[in-house]
This record gives structure tokens, sequence and C-alpha cells, in this order.
């Protein structure tokens, strides 16, 4: 068995596969004692269900009790009131994309925040997150923004309140593994990447944020309530935090923008 | 006849500084809209006809000369919006 922290959420882990299990504690490993805190969510896990990847397409279907969502390399079982999931897999990429799915479910139905596709940055003590379209750069920027410390490359853990928008060590990573950091940090800003010749960083208006931004949310939603919270939590985001369009070189020239 | 349009149901709309961004629940498709679009959005939270949504925006921008324009835009625009499954059609007794 497993216990975690992920933001604030104490999960609970159970697998029988050797396979899956290591890659569960290479990534879900919890650098802070969990002790018997009661956990928000338990995960069963079990491997042998269905076929490799084949697309992103996921089938969604709900009766009064339960939630599932379907996808040819795994198929998530899961309370309505998100407290115990059954997570059946094929493999460990599809145990991964299963496990995003879950949780980025579990936080909106907690109306906590949103998993942001997007690498996120810590410069002087605050976090900043990168985002775009697919190949924009979010990775490189990750990887041109080192020495600084990361708090994700793929995923970005937000916690929205009317008050703060915080960021989270998320342990849903693409290529670099999570170091030990267990806090959160206030998010500073946000960047939609462009890959340029010259470095131009310009404050996108409000509106134009939260247009440029809902399809960066990790989501797979199964009620319009749900699509409507993911807005609103959006919407609280881009109200309190700036967002930026920002066309970069490749290097880290970048950053004289930002800090 | 004069056709009557309303907002329909499944759609969550929000403002930031004047601008409008309509998002529809069921097709998951966003929809902005200048401060313009913004009013006549929210005056169709009740019923209106291109006459009514002319009218108003006449009374909200007075500086407005071409009034033919301002109705070709209006249509062009509940066309649009229609498209989006934002608005529909409603029959008046």
């Amino acid at each position: 068995m497993l216990k975690t922290k992920i933001g604030d959420f104490y999960i609970r882990i159970l697998c029988e596969s050797k396979n899956l299990r290591t890659m569960l504690e290479k990534n879900f490993h919890s650098y802070i004692p969990i002790g018997n805190k009661q956990p928000d969510l338990v995960i069963n896990i079990e491997d042998g269900f269905g076929v490799s990847f084949q697309d992103y397409y996921v089938d969604i279907m709900k009766d009064s009790n339960q939630i599932f969502y379907r996808r040819a390399d795994y198929y998530i079982k899961v309370d309505s009131d998100f407290r115990t999931a059954l997570v059946s897999v094929h493999n460990e990429l599809a145990l991964k994309h299963a496990l995003m799915n879950l949780f980025s479910s579990f936080i909106v139905y907690h109306n906590w925040g949103l998993l942001i596709h997007s690498s996120c940055v810590i410069d002087n003590g605050r976090a900043h997150i990168f985002s775009g379209q697919s190949g924009a750069g979010k990775s490189t920027a990750a990887k041109l923004s080192f020495p600084r410390n990361l708090l994700s490359d793929e995923a970005t853990l937000v916690k929205i309140t009317e008050e703060d928008v915080q960021v989270y060590n998320s342990p849903f990573r693409s290529e670099i593994e999570a170091d030990s950091f267990s806090g959160n940090l206030s998010l500073g800003s946000v960047q939609i990447l462009f890959q340029a010749l010259q470095n131009k960083r310009e404050r996108v208006a409000k509106s134009e944020a939260l247009f440029q931004l809902m399809d960066k949310v990790f989501f797979w939603p199964h009620s319009q309530e749900e699509t409507s919270r993911i807005m609103k939590l959006m919407t609280l985001m881009v109200k309190q935090v700036p967002v930026y369009e920002l066309h970069f070189q490749k290097n880290n020239s970048f950053w004289e923008l930002i800090s | 006849m004069m056709t009557h349009f309303i907002q329909k149901g499944n759609v969550e709309a929000t403002e930031l500084d004047g601008e409008w961004i309509i998002l529809n629940t069921e097709q998951y498709t966003i929809t902005k809209l200048n401060g313009a679009g913004g009013l006549c959005w929210s005056l169709l939270n009740k019923i209106q006809t291109v006459d009514t949504l002319v009218n108003s925006l006449i009374e909200e921008y007075k500086t407005i000369q071409n009034k033919e324009q301002v109705k070709q835009d209006i249509e062009e625009f509940l066309a649009n919006l229609t498209e989006c499954g934002l608005i529909e059609h409603v029959n008046r007794p």
C-alpha cells in the first residue's frame, strides 16, 4: 500500500502488480510523513485491462452511484462522491494517464483547482507557468530554466480560491522527475509560449487569457455542471494572475522579461 | 413574421474587463464577445428581436449614425450565435 499526498489531499493507493508498483513508488513517493491520516481518496489499481494505447478518446458513462471512464488501455470506476476508485490498466502509460484523468476529475469535483497542461518553474519564491499549444516549448522552457526548480513539466497542479492561486508539486511528470518540494507557492504569472527569433512578452486581456487557457485544462467532463465549474475556476485564476504571450528564443534569456 | 431569440440554457457566461466569454457546456465551445456583443448577449436573457436589439444598441451608443448597418450587424451576430448553439428561436403567440 502506498500513502501519498497530492495537493491538499491524502491518497491511499493499493496495487498488487509489481511492475506498476515500481512506477507508482517512483512518481508518487511522498516526502512528507503521512502517518495514519484518513485518506480523501482510496485507489485500487489492477493490471490486465484492454490493449496498448490507441488514442486519447475516453468514453464516459455514469449511473446514480458511479462514474465510468473507459479508454482502450484503461478503465476507471469511481464512486460519485469520489472517495474510492478502481483503476484497471494495460500498462504504465495507461496508468499514468488514468491517474491524471481520475485526479483531475477529483479536484474539480471538490472545486479545489485544475490540472493545467503546462510546465511550472520556481523563481524568487513564486511559481511561473509555461503553457501553449503542443510543440510550443513547454518542456523546452522548463529545461532552459535550470537551475531553477520545477513544480511540473507537463501537468501543473493549481489550487484556485477567491483569495489566492497556489501551485503544488505535481507527481504527473513527463521527463523530469519531481524533487522533494512538498509545499505550495503563489502563482506569479502564466506564459503562453511561442518560439521566436526575439524575446517579447505582452500582457493578454483577461478574456483572451481565459479563451486561450480553457483548452489547456486536463478534463474529462461527465456533466455540464462540471464544465461550468471548470470555467468558474479558470475565470477566478485569470482575474488574479497576469497572463502573457511569451515569444522566446531557445535560450534562458527570456527570464529577463519575467524576473 | 418577426423572429424572436433567447439564450439557450446550456451556457455559462462571464464578463472580464468589458468583454464576454460564453461557454457552451454541451458542445464545449467558447465564444468571445466584445462590449457591444456582450450587451446584446445580456439582453438576450429575455426574448429579443433584431429591432429591439438595434434600438437598445442605438440607445447605448448614441454616436451610431447608420441604423441599417447596425441592423445588418445584428442579423449576422444572431446568425453566428445561433450557429454556435448559444441562442434559439422562440415562437411568440
